[in-house]
């Protein structure tokens, strides 16, 4: 487990609890998990993910990620439409541990730009992670 | 915040699941702490989130013939069978609240039955064909957890004396040609679960730097809150 120091966290994605993070791409939003998660969990082996047009409310489990033995479950920063999933991850799901940020699992059509504004900044999670 | 720890017994598979639901419930809506449930269950075989069938190497009839049922669960890894004789362990634990990595947990419980199977004059390892506890070539005990918003739950199963036999009908953990070993075993003599846990707290202490409460089953939330 690495020292919050020797993580990253982006300015250009904002953060929830959970720590997955969220990007606004044009109309839609990516979401993917932290640098921190991806450390915690350790090399991720599976990314169960949704099917497109599933639609979900912030909050909700949209799939699992499992590490060696361990199923961990994922959280919708904002609800929407899931209008793709990044195959990608299916054959190379350690692309989450190698680039957090660039490995998006699922692409979604917001609900409630609202929900998004509301996230935290990565200042404000990187505070909530010294707490 | 003590860790509570309950004894339950050999209790069905089913009915301890949805107990460690309703305890990671609880302690996502703070009304309970950490809780670890020590028991045993009549025979079954359990499929990991994405366990394959085709590790089972008999037929359902086969099985159901024996009342043993097949059940898919939300843990990590894939095929194992629990029985008699085997303790399982299902800490229920904030992971957060510890300060606890995924990776550190699933270690911890390796290094919880390598104390155990110490205890009991065995020397064990780790081993890198995957995780759990080895003995020479032959799998001694198994690690699976899942986890929801930083609360882990399932655990690890721990060969005291089970039949052995159960184990040749399936691949372990999905690996073909693991060959299953048990305490009993690897000492020549019968074991007693109760006597392998008779150190647990003090190993539970000490792995997890919280103290260790001995508490009354009748304690836990066996039926939903009205």
């Amino acid at each position: 487990m690495k020292d919050l120091s020797e993580l990253d966290f982006p300015e250009t994605v904002r953060y929830t609890e959970d720590h997955e993070w969220a990007a606004v791409d044009g109309e839609t939003v990516r979401i993917g998990v932290s640098d921190y998660a991806q450390d915690q969990l350790g090399d991720i082996v599976y990314v169960e993910m949704p099917e497109i047009g599933d639609i979900f409310e912030k909050g909700d489990e949209f799939g699992t990620l499992e590490s060696v033995k361990a199923v961990s479950e994922i959280y919708m920063p904002v609800g929407g439409e899931v209008v793709a999933v990044n195959e990608a991850l299916v054959d190379t799901p350690e692309l989450i541990n190698q680039d957090p940020y660039g490995a998006w699992i699922v692409e979604i059509r917001v609900t409630d730009v609202g929900e998004y504004d509301e996230l935290m900044s990565a200042e404000d999670y990187l505070e909530m992670l010294r707490g | 915040m003590a860790i509570r720890l309950c004894r339950l017994g050999l209790i069905d598979y089913r009915t301890v699941r949805d107990l460690q639901l309703r305890l990671v419930g609880d302690l996502l809506a703070g009304q309970r702490g950490d809780t670890v449930l020590v028991t045993e269950h009549p025979a079954v075989f359990t499929l990991g989130r994405r366990g394959r069938r085709d590790h089972l190497l008999v037929s359902e009839v086969f099985l159901a013939e024996r009342g043993i049922e097949v059940i898919h669960i939300e843990r990590g890894g894939d095929i194992t069978y629990h029985g008699p004789g085997q303790l399982v362990i299902y800490p229920v634990l904030d992971l957060r609240r510890l300060r606890r990595s995924v990776t550190e947990h699933v270690s911890m419980l390796e290094e919880l039955m390598l104390r155990l199977a110490a205890d009991c004059g065995v020397t064990a390892r780790r081993d890198g064909r995957g995780r759990g506890i080895w003995c020479g070539g032959a799998k001694l005990g198994s690690v699976g957890i899942a986890v929801r918003h930083g609360v882990a739950y399932h655990g690890l199963a721990l060969n005291v004396d089970p039949s052995l036999v159960p184990f040749t009908w399936i691949n372990p953990c999905g690996l073909s040609g693991v060959r299953m070993t048990s305490l009993a075993r690897e000492c020549g003599r019968d074991i007693a679960i109760a006597a392998v846990t008779r150190t647990l707290p003090q190993h539970l202490q000490d792995l997890f730097g919280q103290p260790v409460e001995s508490i009354d089953c009748d304690r836990l939330p066996w039926r939903e809150a009205d």
